[in-house]
C-alpha cells in the first residue's frame, strides 16, 4: 500500500475513532501497560502506531491475519521502537552459506589481483 | 606472486579490523571481576536442542532452540509465520521477545553484559544472542543460540547455523555480538526468574507477557512478588492478570494488597472498586472509586468514570 492510501486509512481511523469511542469507555480498570508507559500515550495514537505497523509487515510479506496477530503481541514500547524504521532495523537471518560464499568470492578476487594464493586454479594477473 | 602480497594482505585485514572499531574485547578482559565467585569454570547444557537452519531462517531457529528447551510443543515452521520477515529475509529482535510471549514464555532481554549472558547458561538457561558477523558497514545479522563456554579455554559454545556444536573464541564472540549492542534475551517458563534479573527490567517483561497470555503473567507476577514483594506494578498487574481471566475474587484480592502495601496508589484503588463492582458490591466499590478520585493524578478522568459507572449501578 503506499503513502497516499496509508494516509487516507489514517485519516478514517481517527474519524472512525471519533464515532465509536465515546468518552464513557474510559470507565474501567487501569491496565498494566498504562503504568509502566510513564508518560501517557494518547491511546489513539497508539491505535495508529499499531495499524501503521501492521500494515508495515503485510508490505514485507506477511498474510494479513498473521500480521494482526503478531503487531497484537507488541508492547506499546515495541510497536513505538518499530513505527517507521522497520527497514532499518536489523533483522537477522543471515545464511551461513553466504557467509562462505562472499569469503570465497573475495579470496578468488585477491588471488586474481595476485594478493593471495588459496585456489590452484587461479591465475594472478600480470 | 606470493611473498610480497603478504603485507599487502594483513593491511587489509589490518584496515577491516580498524574498520570495524571492534578489535578490543573489554567485557572479556573485565570477565574475571564481573563474575561471582561461585561461576563454575565451564557449564555446557547438552540437553538443547539442536534445529539446523534453513536459508536465512535462524529467527525461527533459534526461538524453537529455546522455547522447545523452555517445555514449548514447537518446531522453526510453525515459528516462520509468527517471526519472518520475507521482504527482509529475516526476523526483528522485539518480533523475538513477542513470538517467545505468544507460548506463555517471560521473554527477558538480558542486560548488555558478557558475565550475565555466561551465569545465565550456567544457572540452565540457554540464551538467544543477535551477532553481526560481518562489519557495521556491511552487516551479516545472525541469531545463535548460547548453551555453553570453557573459561579457561576463552571459548563459547552454541546452536549456530548448520552447526549443532559451534565452538567460538570469546573475543570473536564479542565482538561480533557488540555490533548488536550485546543484544541477547531468554524464554522463560512464567515461574522462573533469571538469576542476573533486575526489578524493572523483569517487571517489563511481564508486563508485556500479560497483554498476550494473562495465565502465564499471573505466575511471573507471582514469582516476581516473591522476589520484589513492593513492586507497585507487579502488584497491581497481578490483579489485572486475574481480571483478564475473569476470576475476579482474585483480582480484588491482589487489588486490596496492593491498596495495603500502598494506600496513594489512585490506579490500585481505581481497579478494585471496578472488580468490587462487577462482583455487585456496590458500597464497597463506591468508597474506593472514591478514595481513587480524592487521590487523583494524571488518570483522574478515568477515575471519576469509574466512579460515575459506580454510582450510577445498583
Amino acid at each position: 500500500m503506499n503513502t497516499f492510501n496509508r494516509c487516507i486509512a489514517r485519516a478514517l481511523i481517527v474519524c472512525t475513532l471519533g464515532l465509536s469511542l465515546p468518552v464513557p469507555s474510559l470507565a474501567g480498570i487501569v491496565t498494566t501497560d498504562q503504568i509502566t508507559a510513564g508518560a501517557e500515550r494518547a491511546q489513539v495514537r497508539s491505535f495508529l502506531d499499531r495499524d501503521d505497523v501492521r500494515i508495515r509487515l503485510q508490505e514485507f510479506g506477511v498474510d494479513p491475519a498473521a500480521a494482526r496477530a503478531r503487531v497484537d503481541a507488541l508492547s506499546g514500547d515495541e510497536v513505538a521502537a518499530l513505527v517507521g524504521q522497520i527497514d532499518q532495523l536489523p533483522a537477522g537471518g543471515t545464511d551461513l552459506l553466504t557467509v562462505l560464499l562472499i569469503v570465497f568470492i573475495v579470496l578468488l578476487i585477491t588471488d586474481i589481483l595476485g594478493l593471495t594464493h588459496i585456489f590452484p586454479f587461479t591465475k594472478p594477473m600480470r | 606472486m606470493r611473498l610480497p602480497a603478504t603485507p599487502a594482505l594483513a593491511g587489509v585485514l589490518l584496515g577491516a579490523c580498524l574498520l570495524s572499531a571492534g578489535c578490543a574485547t573489554p567485557q572479556l578482559a573485565a570477565l574475571s571481576s564481573q563474575l561471582p565467585a561461585t561461576t563454575p569454570e565451564r557449564s555446557e547444557l547438552t540437553a538443547v536442542p539442536f534445529y539446523p537452519q534453513e536459508d536465512y531462517q535462524c529467527g525461527p531457529a533459534a526461538l524453537a532452540t529455546t522455547l522447545v528447551y523452555a517445555g514449548v510443543a514447537t518446531s522453526p515452521e510453525e515459528l516462520m509465520p509468527q517471526v519472518f520477515l520475507p521482504a527482509r529475509e529475516g526476523s526483528l529482535q522485539v518480533e523475538m521477545l513477542a513470538a517467545a510471549r505468544r507460548h506463555g514464555r517471560t521473554a527477558y532481554r538480558l542486560a548488555p553484559r558478557l558475565a550475565d549472558l555466561l551465569q545465565e547458561v550456567a544457572a540452565g538457561t540457554p540464551a538467544i544472542v543477535l551477532q553481526n558477523l560481518a562489519f557495521g558497514f556491511a552487516p551479516l545479522w545472525h541469531y545463535a543460540v548460547v548453551v555453553g563456554y570453557d573459561l579457561p579455554r576463552e571459548e563459547i559454545i552454541l546452536r549456530s547455523g548448520r552447526t549443532r556444536r559451534l565452538v567460538m573464541p570469546l573475543a570473536t564472540f564479542e565482538r561480533t555480538w557488540a555490533r548488536s549492542e550485546h543484544w541477547a534475551m531468554m524464554a522463560l517458563p512464567p515461574e522462573r526468574l533469571p538469576v542476573t534479573a533486575t526489578e524493572n527490567r523483569y517487571v517489563e517483561s511481564v508486563v508485556a507477557l500479560e497483554r498476550v497470555a494473562p495465565g502465564a503473567a499471573r505466575r511471573a507476577y507471582q514469582a516476581a512478588l516473591e522476589r520484589w514483594p513492593d513492586n507497585l506494578p507487579a502488584r497491581i498487574g497481578h490483579g489485572n492478570a486475574a481480571y483478564a481471566l475473569r476470576d475476579l475474587a482474585g483480582a480484588e484480592a491482589a487489588y486490596r494488597e496492593a491498596t495495603r502495601r500502598h494506600p496513594g496508589a489512585a490506579d490500585a484503588w481505581n481497579n478494585l472498586a471496578q472488580a468490587l463492582l462487577e462482583l455487585r458490591r456496590r458500597d464497597e466499590a463506591l468508597a474506593a472509586a472514591r478514595r481513587a478520585v480524592d487521590i487523583g493524578g494524571p488518570r483522574l478522568a478515568q477515575y471519576q468514570a469509574t466512579l460515575q459507572a459506580v454510582s450510577e449501578s445498583r
